[in-house]
């Protein structure tokens, strides 16, 4: 048997359960779902009818508890189920919920909580103030120790194949902090400035607030960061952290979007990189394919000088043929990262007549200085991707009259992101579809037209998409001056035709990227086929961190940007958090599209600092933690664990103890007392917190305004004793905390006058008359009689609509500063999904049922669980303690009865 | 000065988390010197029980402090942490 007692819940009556039992000698498990023991206790500024400081009685338990030497505390876990055994112990299954901070290092100094970027409601502070996603609970929180907050990866996170932490730099952006956010990113690529411009922002497409009104433009926010960053750049380059030179040497093959991300992660640990180019200027595509009005050139050449100031060398012109003697020269490492650079031919006669291109000659020709003047002419694109968009869209830049794509499908199935699909036909390109090429037409060699055959879509391919097939006797000519083929692209297996597969690819593992050759890796499309530049730097990236594990004799794992990151979390989960949102304006880029543009200036404005705030503002902070990496930054012990997980357990015991306590009645189910819709209107347990030494505020002010209130009332039995609300029993405690919270008012406020409207005033226990008789003295008004009605005054002020029974009953109006909702109890639900298919039983009111109450006070309908506290009926401190004896000695009966214990108790 | 009366209130949530958005706008508003709440709100324009949420929880992350004592209307100033205010000390907790 692991422990003799499993105690759930830490508050007074857990913790008192806790450690008398493990005083008896007994072991005791205490599971806690938040990260500090302590329960509401320690929330309270005193206690009544002594007025005792409520941390100074919990404070010491909570040590207690914590430091006891039979008692293990597993904070910030929850019991799963618990199923009782053939001989009357107990498994119980416990989840230890990641806590995102090693609590062996951390020292509970609040860096992270101060450094962080997301503000949540405090929970702690009855939702009064904001607290932040890294947390410590409060400032008596035993253990005093952070935790993060997540619910699991962003969608715009779990979105991008290149791991690059969107909601983490939009944060930053929301915060003001545009270097952090450029370094954010800069910490998965190089490429910042680039995919600020020409990425597809999949980010977007996830974003959760599509579902409401439209995306946080994050890809726009990305560019400001960008060019925020550049336009203030020093000649030292970026701010990254890099390793010392480790002496180890490490070749790239092409420098697209994966060799340029491989490269920058490789030498920022340390490794001396050398770029192999075969062109005359590096970038891949995005400097020879992309047009300049979506990706302007100085962008990708301010992106490769952050490279180059980590010393990484970029060799052009040096095409390699054969990457396996790379090794001989000395590399210890080498990526291929080639990608796509032979166009897949259209196979028609007349397909290499003059005036016959493909659309990479064709757009890398233009990005070199060697544009073809088109004025006047006609040009015809085939295909339907995202090149013959550029290719059409930059014939018309040339000055061609006109610019058609002839793609053999329908438009929904075009392959080109349907943003470029829409800016061609903006700028005038004609799309013919469901064409397929049959011939290129020529004359004296010279193009003059390309003949087309309609087609039609049959069955649905391998792809999934319809295959066009060609409808008989249906070909058409269009006259035409260019011919523009893009109608696909293979990488060329020349240089490592050994390693190529049937498709022309190299072959890889597709988790390690390792070839078979063990030096040798490859990233990017020449593995997996033309995809986009996210998808490519997710590559580089993996590649680049599996040479650094390969070359330093680890095990080829451990890639947790992409491979380990949690559960994206659902659109669904997110909009439930809130019961309404604001609408706001959707915020996108300006981009300047107008028919048969002429030139070609950059079509896509910035957004000006007011709209990148006000865009990253609207975010949702879906996975709540945004993955800034602030804290990681500001922890002074390097605590924080961001790749932590959650630790499941199943432990054996002799006995339970059932302490989870109770919930607060929902105040807004009182629609008439206003509680949501009057911010003046508050409960008595916010009251508590506005009393505490450690208030959220600097003192009792109405959260309406600030102001400190001068009169001040009360309403008793909100959601108790009161069958609208389904709840007819009493709460016990809320006439004497309120009488309790009317004395600390007095002494704070002075001048205050606290009023309290009630049915009936219930002070029966030791010391509570005496209580109720010195608040009047110290001038609290009673008034007998059931508030019918709140409404709000133009300056804020409550006005109370009652009945005055002491005085001729009477419907009057009293006008006050602040009303104080004295809110009872209801019971805490949580505890029926414990004991899954053998349930404990439940009294009529959902409190756990106690069926020898009189006689036995603790015990369940379940032999060998018992229940301690507010989880079996409304008690106060007091009478929760002694509950709590009592369920103590009926444990200690039963497991020396069973002689479960295998240690004789003290 | 703004007062909530006749305005629907916002989710917390979501009006907590525009709180390090609000950061900016709160300093520019308090560049020239303390201010109570309602006059934050009525300078930045923003219902001031919204206000509220913001300036508390700056005040909690030490990046703002208040007055030694509230005015005659009952309002307390809020300061830039470092800014100047001659006598201005940040109040003790209690604990007995």
């Amino acid at each position: 048997m692991d422990y003799d007692v499993l105690v759930i819940g830490s508050g007074i009556g857990g913790m008192e359960s806790s450690i008398k039992l493990a005083d008896m000698g007994y072991r005791v498990l205490l599971v806690e779902k938040e990260a500090s023991v302590g329960g509401r206790m320690i929330l309270l500024s005193k206690v009544f009818p002594t007025l005792d400081c409520a941390s100074c009685i919990s404070g010491p338990k909570m040590s207690s508890t914590i430091n006891h030497p039979n008692i293990t505390t597993m904070a910030y876990s929850e019991v799963q189920g618990i199923s009782r055994t053939a001989d009357g112990r107990f498994q119980a299954a416990i989840r230890q919920r990641p806590k995102f901070v090693d609590w062996a290092a951390c020292t509970g100094c609040d860096a992270c909580q101060k450094a962080c970027t997301v503000a949540v409601p405090d929970q702690f502070n009855a939702n009064l103030a904001a607290r932040r996603a890294a947390y410590i609970a409060f400032p008596q929180a035993v253990p005093k120790k952070a935790v993060l907050e997540r619910a699991g990866t962003s969608p715009c996170i779990g979105a991008c194949p290149a791991g690059i932490k969107a909601h983490g730099y939009v944060s930053l952006a929301r915060a003001g902090k545009y270097e952090e956010a450029f370094q954010l990113v800069l910490d998965a690529t190089p490429l910042v400035g680039t995919l600020g411009r020409a990425c597809y922002a999949p980010c977007e497409t996830e974003c959760t607030r599509t579902k409401l009104e439209g995306p946080v433009p994050i890809r726009l926010i990305k560019r400001f960061a960008a060019d925020h960053h550049y336009e203030g750049t020093t000649p030292d380059g970026p701010a990254i952290e890099v390793a010392e030179p480790n002496g180890r040497t490490v070749a790239i093959v092409g420098s697209g979007p994966a060799g340029l991300t491989a490269a920058w992660q490789l030498a920022r640990k340390g490794y001396q990189v050398t770029i192999l180019e075969k062109r005359e200027q590096p970038g891949g595509y995005l400097r020879h394919a992309i047009p300049t009005y979506r990706l302007p050139h100085e962008v990708v050449d301010a992106d490769i000088a952050n490279l180059t100031s980590l010393g990484v060398q970029i060799r052009c012109n040096a095409a390699v043929s054969d990457p396996e003697a790379l090794k001989a020269e000395g590399y210890d490492a080498v990526i291929m990262a080639t990608g796509t650079q032979v166009a897949t031919r259209m196979d028609v006669p007349g397909e290499d007549a003059d005036g016959s291109v493909n659309g990479l000659d064709f757009l890398d020709a233009v990005a070199n200085g060697a544009a073809p003047d088109l004025t006047g002419k006609r040009v015809v694109v085939v295909g339907g991707g995202n090149v013959a968009m550029d290719a059409a869209r930059v014939s018309l830049r040339l000055g061609a009259a006109e610019a058609r794509v002839a793609y053999r499908r329908t438009r929904a199935e075009m392959p080109a992101h349907h943003v470029e699909s829409e800016d061609a036909e903006a700028e005038g390109a004609v799309f013919e579809l469901l064409v397929a090429p049959t011939e290129v037409l020529t004359a004296d060699g010279h193009v003059t037209g390309l003949k087309l055959q309609r087609m039609r879509l049959g069955a649905p391919d391998a792809s999934g998409r319809r295959s066009p097939e060609p409808i008989p006797g249906s070909e058409y000519t269009l006259d035409a001056d260019l011919v523009i083929s893009t109608i696909g692209m293979s990488p060329d297996p020349a240089p490592f035709a050994s390693l190529a597969d049937k498709r022309g690819r190299i072959a890889v593992d597709p988790r390690t990227l390792q070839t078979s050759v063990p030096y040798l890796f490859a990233a990017g499309d020449v593995t997996a086929g033309a995809t986009d530049i996210t998808r490519a730097i997710g590559s580089g990236r993996r590649a680049a961190h599996m040479v650094d594990r390969w070359l330093t004799g680890q095990p080829l794992d451990g890639f947790t940007a992409l491979d380990d990151r949690l559960e994206t979390v659902t659109h669904e989960s997110v909009l439930a958090r809130q019961t309404a949102f604001g609408h706001r304006h959707p915020i996108s880029g300006d981009v300047t599209l107008a028919p048969n543009p002429r030139d070609f200036a950059e079509i896509e404005a910035p957004l000006s600092e007011e709209l990148v705030r006000s865009g990253a503002g609207s975010c949702l902070d879906c996975g709540v933690c945004s993955e800034c990496q602030e804290c990681v930054k500001a922890c002074p012990a390097f605590a924080i664990r961001l790749d932590e997980h959650e630790h499941l357990s199943d432990v054996e015991v002799g006995a339970v103890v059932v302490a989870t306590g109770h919930k607060l009645f929902a105040a807004d189910l009182k629609p008439e007392y206003g509680f949501g819709k009057f911010p003046n209107v508050i409960t008595g347990m916010q009251m508590d917190r506005l009393l505490a030494p450690t208030r959220p505020f600097n003192t009792v002010l109405r959260p309406g305004d600030g102001k400190v209130p001068e009169r001040i009332g009360y309403i008793s039995c909100t959601g108790s004793r009161d069958k609208t609300v389904g709840n007819p029993l009493c709460s016990k405690f809320c006439c004497m905390y309120s009488i309790k919270q009317n004395q600390l008012i007095m002494g704070a406020l002075p001048l205050a006058d606290v009023s309290m409207h009630y049915m009936d005033m219930r002070a029966a226990g030791k010391r509570y008359e005496e209580f109720y008789v010195q608040a009047q003295d110290m001038g609290a008004q009673y008034i007998k009689g059931r508030v019918s009605k709140i409404t709000e005054e133009p300056n804020g002020d409550l006005l109370v609509r009652y009945e005055d029974i002491e005085h001729g009953g009477n419907i009057v109006e009293a006008s006050y500063d602040l009303v104080v909702l004295a809110v009872g109890i209801q019971p805490n639900r949580d505890v029926e999904r414990l004991f899954g298919e053998a349930p404990l039983g439940l009294d009529e009111y959902y409190y756990v049922a106690e069926p020898s109450a009189e006689l036995s006070p603790g015990q369940t309908t379940v032999p060998g669980v018992f229940v301690a506290g507010t989880a079996a009926g409304a008690k106060d401190i007091v009478d929760t303690i002694l509950h709590s004896g009592a369920a103590v000695a009926q444990v200690a009966a039963h497991l020396e009865h069973h002689h479960f214990s295998e240690e004789v108790p003290v | 000065m703004s007062t909530p009366t006749g305005q629907t209130l916002r989710d917390p949530r979501e009006v907590i988390r525009e709180e390090p958005l609000m950061h900016a706008p709160i300093y520019a508003a308090l560049a020239d010197g303390p201010a109570t709440v309602p006059e934050i709100a009525t300078r930045i324009d923003h219902p001031v029980h919204e206000v509220v949420y913001w300036v508390m929880g700056m005040r909690r992350y030490g990046l703002l402090i208040e007055s030694a004592e509230a005015d005659d209307d009952g309002y307390f100033s809020y300061r830039v942490v470092g800014q100047a205010e001659p006598g201005a000390t940040l109040e003790e907790c209690e604990y007995e």
